[in-house]
């Protein structure tokens, strides 16, 4: 699969005749098959890391590398899961899911294949005919996952894709990404607001500060998760209750802060 | 129902309102028989009716078939939508029956004068509702087809057009409403043939109870049309389940 | 799919590409026109249409001059306007609130509103010969629906606490109407004067095109008969100019309630 640098990013963005840095000098490696969580306060520009991955956004300086390579624009070798879903609403749950894969060529059969396999991994069998506004919120978002999925990409970008769900369905999500995640890493860059979510899910977790952002501090938690054998527990509650995982929330909690009060005004 | 006895009422034996100023119920009978199946302004009733609804079928279709594409054209490309932007405020604020007397100095008063009358009308709201509508799409919608790697034509038929497609189906009922209302306006104008052939010669007549039949007409294919366009969005929209108070 | 909209853009660029728009489309019409591939009496060069427009501003043609022509057009439009305002927007309110009032007036409102305004000629020439209030019929039938319709869509759906709120204060219900819905429908009452007034200019012209004897419509007409191809264009242009005026007064007007920031 593939890594991801960037090389002192920096991104402004052009409103009306002012400029509005969003990023100030971001440097950050991501190796392969790494799950890496970015937080963050509100505005901080995680979002905009992201969309340079995605290849949306282009830096105003500094360089964006996926696999050594420059990007040059959107492609299904990065796929993204949307806060707000971004499904297509006059296709069926299985046309959602299937139309990257027509865009890539690949034969009837073969797709078939694979998006019954997304389909069953999503847990989303016997939806297949349905229209995404039949669908909770929890299961449009699994769509956009399996969507995602059945690309097979090198890389996985998650732009607070638990963001617009409620509180029982985003644990349930979150569980259920934890399951994949350890059945088929790959390299995923995972936006969010929360923290928790972040220690829980990921092997690094990039604490910004507030904008123009840079990442402040780097947190290992994949050897700490290991250590203590987070994933022993199947529910998130358990995992949350250990003493090491506290820890951490708590160390991160106190970073951000710092970065908060700074904003409060 | 009340209101069909009230009229009733006021008409023969109160006299309220004179027979020549608005026709009673039974003025409107005759004259509709006579109209179906006598005759009336050179032709039955049927035979004016399609006359003018073949034009009107025709003038929507070829106004829909050129607004809708330069909608999506001037929505989706911005270089598109400056070039031709000039042009079309220029022609934007005159009004379609402002074109009848143009229309008949270049084509008379025969069937071509009349489409291209109704085009002006039914174009300009076909072109901009598609052109707001492809403008409204979610820019999220647009990024994760495009994430998708969606090839040029597959994204137009597949992602924008069905994106748009509400937007466009409203152009599309107001560019149908445009034709009628523009058809009778112009057969009103001078015509041979049509519904506004009609009412034409019914005022020239004398004749209230004709140009009741006629009026009725034109309500009532007015109605008829919208709620077959309705049926047809209803039909290729199956995702939309918002309701329409007023249309 | 690369690149792809919508970027925009600068504002150098829209102007030059407006410019090159406007550029060709008078180009072509000179063309057609010079070359004779339409004969030139039925299209004038665009040089000469704009001379008779402004020979026309002092010129009398059909009995007056453009301007005197424009200004009893537009009285009639003002006339059938406010009349269709004066009615429609009271109307919709009481409609608004008193379900009575909606459930007698809809059906007769639903079953007029499919006949185009023009339609109305047939009987305004009966009713009132070639008098004022033929044409004032016709604008008043294109500018009532929509006054109409969006008062009343505007004070149906005002937000129910409000109008609790109100009903807990002890008001009357006169005074609901006047000081709580139509305050709070503004925005779409002003929207749907705008929509009004297109059609009611629209319908002005339709008007005058069968039952006026003065009045920029009936301008067009007798130069059309006259085969006179630049006075009609100039009219075209004129009636364009009026209309696209009244709509851009009226977009300020809507903006500025907007801004103003009731709900």
């Amino acid at each position: 699969m593939a890594a991801i640098v960037f090389d002192e990013v920096e991104k402004t963005f052009d409103i009306g005749r002012v400029g509005f840095a969003a990023l100030q000098s971001v440097d950050l490696t991501i190796a392969d098959k790494e799950f890496i969580a970015i937080v963050g306060p509100s505005g901080c520009g995680k979002t905009t890391c992201l969309r340079l991955v995605a290849g949306f956004e282009f830096p105003s300086a500094g360089s964006v590398r996926v696999d050594g390579r420059p990007v040059t624009g959107p492609g299904p070798d990065r796929a993204v899961v949307f806060q707000q879903f971004a499904l297509f609403p006059w296709k069926t749950v299985f046309d959602n899911i299937v139309l990257g894969l027509r865009n890539k060529g690949i034969a009837r059969d073969e797709r078939n294949k694979r998006v019954t396999g997304a389909i069953a991994l999503m847990n989303l069998e016997g939806y297949e005919k349905a229209f995404p506004h039949q669908l909770s919120g929890g299961m449009q978002q699994r769509v956009a996952i399996a969507r995602a999925y059945v690309l097979d990409p090198d890389v996985l970008l998650m732009d607070e894709p638990f963001g617009a769900l409620d509180a029982q369905t985003r644990t349930t999500m979150q569980e259920e990404l934890v399951r994949i995640a350890r059945l088929n890493p790959r390299t995923v860059l995972f936006v969010t607001h929360s923290v928790e979510e972040a220690v829980y899910l990921a092997d690094r977790v990039a604490i910004m500060t507030r904008r123009p952002g840079r990442i402040k501090e780097l947190i290992d938690i994949r050897s700490v998760r290991i250590a203590e054998d987070w994933d022993r527990h199947e529910r998130i509650e358990d995992v949350m209750d250990l003493e090491s995982f506290i820890h951490w929330r708590t160390h991160i909690w106190r970073s951000l802060r710092e970065e908060k009060s700074g904003q409060d005004r | 129902m009340a209101l069909a006895a009230l009229w009733y009422l006021a008409t023969i034996p109160l006299g309220l309102i004179s027979p020549g100023r608005f026709p009673s119920p039974i003025d409107v009978w005759v004259a509709f028989r006579q109209a179906a199946f006598t005759g009336y302004a050179n032709g039955l009733l049927y035979q004016h009716i399609l006359y003018s609804l073949r034009l009107v079928i025709f003038g929507f279709f070829v106004a829909a078939a050129t607004g809708v594409p330069l909608g999506l054209l001037m929505g989706w490309s911005r270089r598109a939508e400056a070039l031709i932007n000039p042009v079309f405020l220029f022609i934007r604020p005159i009004p379609p029956l402002a074109w009848i007397p143009l229309t008949i100095l270049w084509l008379g008063i025969g069937d071509a004068a009349k489409i291209v009358v109704i085009w002006f009308a039914a174009f300009v709201p076909s072109v901009i509702n598609t052109l707001t509508g492809v403008r409204a799409v979610e820019s999220y919608v647009i990024e994760a087809a495009r994430m998708l790697g969606t090839p040029r034509y597959r994204f137009f038929k597949e992602v924008l057009i069905p994106a748009a497609a509400p937007a466009i189906f409203t152009g599309l009922r107001l560019s149908l409403q445009a034709s009628w209302t523009t058809l009778v306006a112009a057969e009103l104008v001078g015509a041979l043939y049509g519904v506004g052939r009609i009412l034409n010669v019914a005022q020239q007549d004398i004749y209230p109870g004709m140009i009741f039949v006629g009026m009725a007409c034109v309500a009532a294919f007015g109605w008829a049309m919208t709620r077959l366009l309705a049926a047809c969005e209803m039909r290729s929209l199956p995702w939309i389940q918002t309701s329409r108070v007023y249309s | 799919m690369t690149g792809g909209s919508p970027y925009r853009l600068t504002r150098a660029e829209t102007l030059a590409y407006s410019a090159t728009g406007t550029l060709l489309f008078l180009g072509a019409w000179t063309l057609l026109s010079l070359s004779g591939v339409i004969p030139r009496q039925f299209l004038p060069p665009p040089y000469e249409v704009a001379a008779r427009f402004i020979q026309l501003l002092s010129t009398p043609f059909a009995g007056a001059t453009l301007l005197q022509h424009l200004a009893s057009s537009v009285m009639r439009f003002a006339y059938g306007f406010l009349l269709g305002a004066a009615v429609g927007i009271p109307l919709g309110l009481l409609m608004g609130w008193f379900r009575i009032l909606d459930e007698i007036v809809s059906p007769i409102f639903d079953a007029l509103r499919f006949i185009a305004p023009i339609a109305w000629v047939a009987f305004a020439a009966l009713w009132f010969g070639t008098g004022i209030g033929g044409p004032l019929l016709i604008i008043f039938a294109g500018a009532f629906p929509p006054c109409l319709i969006s008062t009343y869509r505007g004070a149906r759906f005002v937000s129910r606490p409000l109008i609790e709120a109100a009903q807990m204060l002890g008001t009357s219900d006169l005074q609901i109407i006047f000081e709580i819905l139509l305050p709070a429908s503004i925005a779409s009452i002003v929207a749907g004067l705008r929509v009004a007034a297109g059609l009611a200019w629209q319908s002005l012209i339709g008007a005058e095109l069968i039952v006026a004897s003065t009045g920029v419509g009936f301008m067009m007409v007798q130069a059309q008969l006259n085969i006179s191809t630049p006075t009609v264009m100039s009219a075209m242009v004129a009636i364009g100019l009026v209309g696209a005026l009244i709509d851009v007064g009226l977009r300020r007007i809507e903006a500025a309630v907007r801004r103003r920031g009731f709900v």
